[in-house]
C-alpha cells in the first residue's frame, strides 16, 4: 500500500515532459558515486576499497537503467558486480597480505596515479563530448531486454553457441592449469 | 521511457523499503536494549570458542576454481536473461538452443566434479 | 509493452555447411563427455578419435567444395556466417594441422608421461575455432572465434606440467594474447562506430559506396585490428611472444601453432582486409607493406643467431609470416591464392619440422639445441634426410614446395608493383636459407669427436614411434611432390579465392 501511494506521488513528477525525478535521481547516484569512488582511493584497507568499488559499479548500473538501457545495467551488475568484484575480493583472499592498512600502497604510486586519471579523464570526457555534445537520449525508446533477446535468437545464434563453446575451453583450461599432478 | 522507468521504480521503492525495515528494528534495537560491554561480550565470534590468530587468512590457490566457475556460470546468466525476457516467442528453437549451451557449459561442471575439483581440500 | 510479434522468425541455417565446424565441435564435447564418465580411458582412444574427427572433416570438405564452386558461395544465420572456396581450403588445412598434431601428441605423451585427453579436447575446441574465423562473416563471429581457437592454444602451451618453461610459455603468450585481443575488439568497436556494421559484407558495401569525410576513426580502426591479427600471426613488431613460447610449449603443440593458429589467423587477415576493407586498399596497404618488410628482414636476421633450433624455426615462422603477409599487401586475387598456396605448404613443412624436432627433443623435451643435431646424418640418416628435406623446402629451394610457395607471393608482389617489397623478400630468403644451411652443415658435415667423448652419447636420439613417422613421412613426400607437380595445390588456391555474400 505505502509502495503503491509513493508510486503514484512519484508519478506526477514523471509524467508530462518534465525529466525532473530522472534528474534527482541521477544527482543522488552521482554523488553516491563520486563520494564511494574517492573512499575507494583513499582507504587504506584493500578489502573496503573492492566494497567501495561496488557501490561506484552499482551506481553506474543505475545510470544506465535511467538512460533507458536495461539490459547494460543488468549486465552491469552480473558481471562487474557480481564477477569482476568477486574475483578481486577472491585475488584478495587467495594472495599474501595484509588485509589492514597498508601504508605503502599510498605513497609512491600516488601522483603518477593522479597522472593517469586525469589523462583518462580529459581523453575519455573529451572524445564523448565532441562526439556526441549535446545530443539527447532517445526517451520514447528505451533499449528493452527483449529487444537484445530478439536479436541474439535470430542474428547472433552463431555467436551465442560459440560462447558457450569458448567457455567450456576456458573452464577445462582453468582445471588443467590448477591440477596439482 | 516513462513506463520503463516506473517499472524499474518500483524495485527501487520495494529495495528502499527493504532496507528501511531492516534498518527500523536495528536501529530501534540498538537505542532500546541496555549496552554492558564486557571483553568477552565484544570478542569475535568464531563457533563458540576463543578466536585464534589474525583475522588474516589466505586461502588455498586451489579454490580459484570456484572463483572460476562462478564468473563462467555469471556469463551464462547474463546470456539466459534476454532468452528469458521472450521465452514464448523463440519457442522451441529457442528452447533448443539454450539446451545446448547451458549443456555444453554444465558438461565443463560434470568435468570438473568428475576430476575431483569440487573437494574441500 | 512488448510490441514484438509473437514469434521470431529463425534464421536459415545451413546444416550442411556447418558439419566440418559440428564435427569438431561435437568430437570435442563428446570426448570430453566420456572422459568424465569412464575414469580409465584406454590410451589410444583420445588421440585416435581425433584424427577419425580430423579425416571425417576432410571427407566433409569435398562435397562441400564441389556444392561451392557449382553454386556459388553462400551465407547463411543471418549473414554471421558464410561458406565459400577460402574457409573450405583453410578448414581442410585446419584438418590436416588437427591430424597431425594428434599423430605427434600421442607419442609425446607417452613419452614424457603426461595425462592427456585436455590436450585433444583443447585441440579439436581450438580447431573449432580457427573454422569459426575461416567462415566468419561478422566481426563479432570473427572475434569469438579467435577468442576460441587462442584461449585453447594458452592452455595446450601450459600442458606440460613439470617444465617450467612450459608455464612461463603459457604465461607469457597469454598476457599478451589478452593484449592483442583487447587492440582486436577495439579496433572492431572504431570500425563499427565508423561504419555502422558489424556484418562484412555491409562494412565492404558501406566503404565501397560511401565517402567519408572524417576517416580519422575508420583508419584507427584499420590500425588496430592489424595490431590485433599481427600478434596473432607474429608479425614483427609484435612477434615478441613467438620465440619464448614455441622454445617452451610441448612440441606437437608448437606444431599446431605454426601451422593451424597461423592458418586461422591468415584466413581472417585476408577476409577482413584484402576482402572487406578492400575498397580501402590504398589506405592499409602501406601499413601491410610496412609490417610485412619488417616481419621477413626481422624473422630471417634473428634466426641467424639463435642456438636452440626450436628458436630457430619460431624466427623462421615469423619470416614466413613475413611472406605471407607479401601476398596480402597485394590485394588481388592473385595474392589471395599464393597466401592460400603459402599456408598449404607451410602447414606440410612446419607439421614435419615440428614432428622431427618432437623425435630429436627425447624424453624431457629439452634437447634442442643444435647441439642435440650434430651428425645426426650419420647416425639416423632417414630422419635427417627427412629434416634436410624439410629445411630446404622452409628455404625456398627449387624442386620443393617451399619454392612453390615463395615464388607465388613474390609474384603477386611485383604483378602489384610492389618491386621494393618483392626484392626485400627475396633477400631475406636468402638469409633465411643460411639459416638452415647452418642446420644442415650441423646435420651433415659436423660429425663431432662421435666416438671420444662420453656427451655425444647422451645425444642419442631415440626410433621415432608410428606417429611422428607418419607425420615426417607424408610431409616430405607431399612437399617433394608439390615441388614437382605444384599444380594441383596452386590450382586449388586459385578457385579458393574468398567471396562476400551480404546477409
Amino acid at each position: 500500500m505505502i509502495a503503491m501511494a509513493a508510486l503514484q506521488g512519484f508519478d506526477s513528477l514523471m509524467s508530462g515532459d518534465t525529466v525532473v525525478a530522472q534528474n534527482i535521481a541521477f544527482g543522488i547516484l552521482a554523488v553516491v558515486m563520486i563520494v564511494a569512488a574517492l573512499r575507494m582511493v583513499t582507504t587504506g584497507n584493500v578489502v573496503h576499497a573492492a566494497l567501495y568499488l561496488v557501490i561506484v559499479l552499482a551506481g553506474v548500473a543505475g545510470i544506465f537503467i535511467l538512460l533507458g538501457a536495461e539490459f547494460v545495467g543488468v549486465t552491469q551488475v552480473l558481471v562487474y558486480i557480481g564477477a569482476i568484484v568477486v574475483l578481486f575480493l577472491f585475488g584478495i583472499m587467495l594472495t599474501r597480505g595484509a588485509l589492514g592498512e597498508d601504508e605503502e600502497a599510498d605513497t609512491e604510486k600516488r601522483r603518477m596515479a593522479v597522472l593517469v586519471g586525469v589523462l583518462v579523464l580529459v581523453v575519455t570526457g573529451g572524445a564523448v563530448l565532441d562526439s556526441f555534445g549535446d545530443a539527447a537520449v532517445n526517451r520514447a525508446a528505451p533499449s528493452l531486454t527483449a529487444e537484445i533477446g530478439d536479436t541474439i535468437f535470430s542474428q547472433y545464434i552463431v555467436p551465442f553457441e560459440a560462447v558457450s563453446v569458448l567457455l567450456l575451453a576456458a573452464l577445462i583450461g582453468a582445471i588443467v592449469v590448477a591440477r596439482k599432478d | 521511457m516513462s513506463e520503463f522507468l516506473r517499472s524499474w521504480l518500483v524495485l527501487v521503492v520495494f529495495g528502499g523499503l527493504a532496507v528501511a525495515v531492516v534498518g527500523t528494528f536495528l536501529g530501534l534495537g540498538s537505542l532500546l536494549r541496555p549496552q554492558r560491554a564486557t571483553e568477552q561480550k565484544v570478542m569475535n565470534y568464531e563457533s563458540g570458542v576463543d578466536p585464534q590468530g589474525d583475522r588474516w587468512s589466505q586461502s588455498n590457490i586451489r579454490y580459484y576454481v570456484f572463483a572460476l566457475m562462478f564468473v563462467l556460470f555469471d556469463v551464462e546468466v547474463v546470456f539466459i536473461f534476454p532468452w528469458a525476457a521472450r521465452l514464448e516467442a523463440y519457442g522451441m528453437f529457442g528452447l533448443v538452443e539454450m539446451a545446448i549451451f547451458i549443456f555444453i557449459l554444465a558438461l565443463g561442471l560434470f568435468y570438473a566434479w568428475r576430476k575431483r575439483l569440487l573437494r574441500w581440500i | 509493452m512488448f510490441a514484438q510479434a509473437e514469434t521470431v522468425a529463425t534464421p536459415e541455417v545451413l546444416w550442411w555447411a556447418l558439419v566440418p565446424l559440428l564435427v569438431l565441435a561435437g568430437a570435442a564435447v563428446l570426448l570430453l563427455t566420456v572422459a568424465s564418465l569412464v575414469r580409465r580411458l584406454p590410451e589410444w582412444l583420445p588421440a585416435a578419435w581425433t584424427i577419425v574427427a580430423g579425416l571425417a572433416v576432410l571427407v566433409s570438405v569435398v562435397p562441400l567444395w564441389n556444392e561451392v564452386q557449382d553454386d556459388g558461395a553462400r551465407s547463411f544465420l543471418a549473414g554471421a556466417v558464410g561458406i565459400d572456396g577460402s574457409t573450405l581450403f583453410v578448414t581442410a588445412l585446419l584438418a590436416v594441422a588437427v591430424v597431425a598434431t594428434a599423430l605427434l601428441s600421442r607419442a609425446y605423451l607417452t613419452r614424457e608421461d603426461l595425462p592427456g585427453v585436455e590436450l585433444y579436447v583443447l585441440l579439436l575446441l581450438s580447431a573449432a575455432g580457427g573454422v569459426v574465423m575461416a567462415s566468419a562473416n561478422d566481426l563479432i563471429v570473427l572475434f569469438l572465434g579467435l577468442e576460441l581457437l587462442s584461449i585453447a592454444v594458452y592452455v595446450m602451451a601450459a600442458l606440460h606440467l613439470r617444465r617450467i618453461q612450459s608455464q612461463e610459455a603459457a604465461l607469457k603468450y597469454f598476457v599478451l594474447g589478452a593484449f592483442a585481443s583487447a587492440f582486436l575488439l577495439y579496433g572492431i568497436a572504431l570500425v563499427y562506430g565508423a561504419t555502422g556494421a558489424t556484418g562484412l559484407a555491409r562494412i565492404a558495401g558501406y566503404l565501397s559506396t560511401t565517402i567519408l569525410l572524417e576517416d580519422g576513426m575508420l583508419m584507427a580502426g584499420f590500425g588496430l585490428l592489424l595490431v590485433g591479427l599481427g600478434f596473432k600471426v607474429a608479425a614483427v613488431p609484435f612477434h615478441a611472444w613467438a620465440p619464448d613460447v614455441y622454445q617452451g610449449a610441448p612440441t606437437p603443440v608448437v606444431a599446431w601453432m605454426a601451422a593451424g593458429v597461423k592458418a586461422a589467423g591468415f584466413a581472417a587477415l585476408l577476409r577482413v582486409f584484402v576482402l572487406t576493407f578492400g575498397s580501402w586498399s590504398g589506405e592499409w596497404q602501406p601499413a601491410v607493406w610496412g609490417l610485412a618488410i619488417l616481419t621477413v628482414l626481422g624473422g630471417s636476421v634473428v634466426a641467424v643467431v639463435q642456438t636452440d633450433v626450436k628458436r630457430m624455426l619460431a624466427y623462421s615462422s615469423i619470416a614466413h609470416a613475413g611472406f605471407l603477409l607479401v601476398g596480402v599487401q597485394a590485394a588481388s586475387d592473385r595474392g589471395t591464392a599464393a597466401v592460400l598456396t603459402y599456408l598449404g605448404v607451410y602447414t606440410l613443412l612446419a607439421c614435419g619440422s615440428f614432428a622431427v624436432v618432437t623425435v630429436v627433443g627425447g624424453a624431457g623435451d629439452d634437447r634442442h639445441g643444435i647441439d642435440a643435431y650434430r651428425g645426426l646424418g650419420a647416425r639416423r640418416p632417414w630422419l635427417a634426410g627427412a629434416f634436410a628435406v624439410l629445411l630446404l623446402g622452409q628455404a625456398g629451394v627449387p624442386f620443393t614446395a617451399g619454392f612453390v610457395a615463395k615464388f607465388g607471393v613474390i609474384a603477386a608482389a611485383t604483378e602489384g608493383h610492389s618491386y621494393a617489397l618483392a626484392g626485400i623478400a627475396m633477400v631475406s630468403a636468402a638469409v633465411a636459407a643460411f639459416v638452415y644451411l647452418r642446420i644442415l652443415v650441423a646435420l651433415y658435415m659436423e660429425d663431432r669427436h662421435l666416438e671420444d667423448d662420453d656427451e655425444a652419447g647422451a645425444v642419442e636420439v631415440d626410433p621415432a614411434p608410428w606417429g611422428p613417422r607418419i607425420v615426417i613421412t607424408v610431409s616430405v613426400a607431399l612437399v617433394l611432390v608439390l615441388g614437382v607437380v605444384p599444380g594441383p595445390l596452386v590450382d586449388l588456391a586459385k578457385d579458393a579465392v574468398p567471396v562476400l555474400v551480404g546477409g
